[in-house]
């Protein structure tokens, strides 16, 4: 009697290929269009709840120096809270009563700064300053007004690219 | 005698690239890239705030010929343009258009101001109070450089060489920041 033929799966037809060239082309295409948008800056500037950059044709990229952000309710130096602000105005707590731009709690931050940092931009007076787009001037000139004596003089505005 | 045997060279040899790897790379590049570009590209619009008072008299003092440039934005009146040559100014005003400040007609007129004062890169800019910070930034915009390909002669002290350039006012600093 003739044996019986042992059982020997064809493991060389039941193996299927990936087809990863489709899959390769996606990636492709997405690591180029990121590669062309990554924005390379020194500066890391964190964007700030409730505050709407102005658009500018600016080409001139962020640069060292202390950061300043004016939403409409609140003025932040370095990420921290120091001053409100309530329809387009400074809280009286905030604004001396003897000179109605002089913020109180901004100038003392700058002046504590400007004592204490050795840094380049600090000694050249340098701020960033993120201020919403639809803030009066009035507002904004008080923070250029105690910047300024506070001495800090080279302001320079941040702006979102775009029209 | 034994003929040699004949090397056979398949021409119609297919061999499959092992993409794998090179899926692999992209696959932990990709979301790096992700993670760590910013979709929101931020530039910055300098300015510098008016040093204190005597050193802008000392300036004057030290040139007493040179040309002023100061505008005067505010979103009822327009934009006033002040150009002081010698001590004597030249006031030419944008009026508002539909209740909106005219962009066109402004940056038309910084045109025409740089046209006649070439040498002039900064302006004082005086906001009103009311000015919103976008409407600042447009018109700082539409103060900084020619839009319609109009290049103004400039020299190069460097190359000692007369060449050209599409920027009209890029240094602008704010006038009335230590008004009371």
């Amino acid at each position: 009697m003739a044996r019986r033929a042992r059982y020997e799966p064809n493991l060389k037809k039941n193996m299927f290929v990936l087809n990863l060239t489709s899959m390769t082309d996606v990636f492709t295409i997405l690591l180029v269009f990121l590669l062309q948008t990554y924005a390379s800056s020194d500066v890391v500037i964190n964007p700030v709840k409730n505050l709407r950059l102005p658009a500018s044709n600016s080409e001139k990229n962020p640069t060292d120096a202390v950061k300043i952000a004016v939403s409409k309710e609140l003025v932040k130096f370095d990420d921290r809270t120091i001053a409100e602000i309530i329809d387009n105005k400074f809280a009286n707590k905030d604004i001396d009563p003897k000179d109605s731009n002089f913020i109180v709690p901004l100038f003392n931050e700058l002046d504590k700064l400007a004592k204490s940092s050795d840094k380049k931009f600090v000694k050249e007076g340098k701020i960033l300053l993120q201020a919403d787009a639809d803030l009066p001037y009035n507002t904004l000139r008080k923070v250029m007004y105690t910047a300024s004596m506070a001495g800090f003089p080279q302001l320079k505005l941040v702006t979102v690219v775009g029209k | 005698m034994r003929r040699s045997k004949k090397v056979k060279v398949k021409h119609d040899y297919e061999f499959d690239l092992d993409l794998a790897p090179l899926l692999a790379v992209m696959v932990k590049l990709v979301p790096v890239m992700l993670i760590s570009s910013a979709f929101v590209q931020m530039m910055i619009v300098d300015t510098e705030l008016p040093q204190v008072v005597q050193e802008a008299i000392k300036k004057q003092e030290e040139h007493p010929n040179k040309k002023q440039i100061s505008v005067e934005v505010s979103s009822s009146d327009g934009v006033k343009f002040t150009v002081t040559t010698d001590g004597k100014a030249k006031v030419e005003t944008v009026p508002v258009s539909a209740g909106h400040l005219d962009y066109a007609a402004v940056h038309q007129k910084f045109v025409d101001i740089k046209k006649a004062n070439p040498e002039v890169f900064k302006i004082e800019m005086n906001p009103s109070g009311e000015l919103a910070y976008k409407d600042i930034i447009k018109v700082m915009d539409e103060a900084r450089k020619s839009r319609q390909g109009i290049h103004f002669p400039i020299h190069d002290d460097k190359t000692n060489k007369d060449t050209e350039t599409d920027y009209m006012f890029p240094e602008i600093s704010f006038g009335n920041t230590l008004e009371g």
